[in-house]
């Protein structure tokens, strides 16, 4: 789109305050506003405010009572964050060298540039709510550590033997709406260990892995062989 | 200025939202990681930013999730509030808004809006009005001033403001040039600004 300029650009002020611009045309206005005049920004800025204003008094008319354990769970998020930024630093780079280490010994030593934004792995195994849990898999180990505040988790399988030729492991998320795939992992990807990333974990109780035929199926069709509890 | 604006509308010191200015002092404690501060801002906020997510996102356990995102983000990031720049009601409420429209247009965006918010699942403007501890006084004040916009008007903030569409997305919809539809929001809002004697 062009860029919009005085007049047009006050006509987005409404839309912008409502948050009801996309993310693409967001940051077009927040780029025109930083070239733009003065009197054009302040017309803007005032509109935007008035209108959150508005709807901050508004918001009473939607007013419903969150669950009471809701307190407990949000009090309980920023508790655990609670040890400033000196002990969040802390425990990031305690789990990215527990990563580095992990990597290394799973002979994947290549997901680490110095001074990176830390990758959705290293945010899952820093979040404050992670949670672990394992269970066996064909004689070996699959385990997934998981956040749902991050809304991911990542999977680890240790000394797991190849599924038959033909085959793969599938994970699936379960909710109450049923299984939806969390991807596959192959005979190649077993050596000796794997790890797998899985996004979306949304409202999923269980993490749950069957052996597909070819590479994997759209809906399970193997019997389960190991449950992991997203409790 | 936050004073100001809440004594020109009457806006009463309530069970839940405190005097404006209250808030305003509390979310600056909370800025300086004061953990008690926290916790009254919850509960003189919660109904207000709870309620709003779940009419964007009509899904009680997405709601739940997202309003607890909201308030993590508030103790994170509550240093960047500035009074000057408009009440905190306002700052917390903009970013609970931002968060449930977000979270609707990924859903849309991962194609499972209409699994997750189907038919059977949309309730009506005003159904999920729970009982809370806002002022009933306070509601009938803003309802009224919501009734007494146009229908087009309601419809436009309807869309825009609780189902999560763009303008350009309302103006699709409602095959309306998208100028029609910036000034249709932009009277809805004058209209309620005044109805709501927001200076």
């Amino acid at each position: 789109m062009t860029e919009p300029t005085g007049f047009d650009l006050l006509e987005l002020a409404t839309p912008y305050a409502l948050n009801a611009i996309s993310d693409t045309e967001r940051a077009t206005v927040d780029r025109s506003l930083a070239a733009a005049p003065a009197p054009i920004v302040h017309s803007f800025n005032d509109e935007v405010r008035a209108v959150r204003e508005t709807m901050a008094i508004v918001a009473a008319a939607t007013s419903a009572e969150p669950p009471a354990e809701l307190r407990a769970a949000v009090l309980a998020a920023v508790q655990s964050e609670k040890p400033n930024q000196l002990g969040w630093r802390t425990a990031l780079l305690a789990a990215a060298a527990a990563i580095i280490v992990g990597l290394a010994a799973f002979g994947i030593g290549t997901a680490f540039r110095p001074a990176h934004t830390p990758s959705m792995t290293e945010q899952i195994m820093a979040a404050p709510d992670k949670r672990s849990v394992s269970d066996q898999l064909a004689g070996g180990t699959a385990t997934v550590v998981f956040s749902r505040q991050m809304d991911a988790g990542v999977v680890t399988m240790t000394n797991v033997p190849p599924p038959s030729p033909g085959t793969v492991y599938q994970m699936w998320l379960i909710d109450n709406k049923g299984p939806v795939s969390a991807g596959t992992m192959d005979a190649a990807a077993l050596t000796p260990s794997a790890t797998h990333l899985v996004r979306n974990i949304g409202k999923s109780g269980m993490l749950a892995f069957t052996v597909e035929p070819g590479h994997g199926s759209v809906q399970p069709t193997g019997t389960i062989i190991t449950k992991l509890p997203l409790g | 200025m936050t004073t100001l604006v809440a004594d020109s509308i009457g806006y009463r010191p309530m069970t839940e939202s405190r005097h404006a200015s209250d808030l305003d002092a509390l979310l600056r404690q909370v800025a300086r990681r004061d953990a008690e501060a926290f916790a009254a801002l919850y509960d003189h906020t919660r109904s207000r930013v709870y309620g709003l997510v779940t009419r964007v996102l009509r899904d009680a356990g997405y709601s739940e999730e997202t309003t607890q995102e909201i308030y993590l983000e508030v103790w994170r990031t509550a240093e960047a509030f500035d009074s000057e720049k408009g009440s905190a009601l306002s700052w917390l409420l903009t970013m609970a808004h931002r968060r449930a429209v977000d979270r609707v247009r990924a859903e849309q965006a991962a194609g499972q809006r209409e699994s997750r918010y189907g038919a059977a699942n949309v309730e009506r403007s005003g159904d999920l009005v729970a009982d809370s501890a806002i002022a009933s006084d306070e509601r009938r004040r803003v309802a009224a001033c919501l009734d007494s916009l146009t229908d087009v008007q309601r419809q436009c903030i309807e869309l825009a403001y609780y189902s999560g569409l763009t303008y350009a997305e309302v103006s699709q919809k409602l095959s309306a040039n998208l100028s029609t539809i910036k000034s249709r929001m932009r009277d809805a809002l004058r209209g309620l600004r005044g109805c709501l004697g927001v200076s």
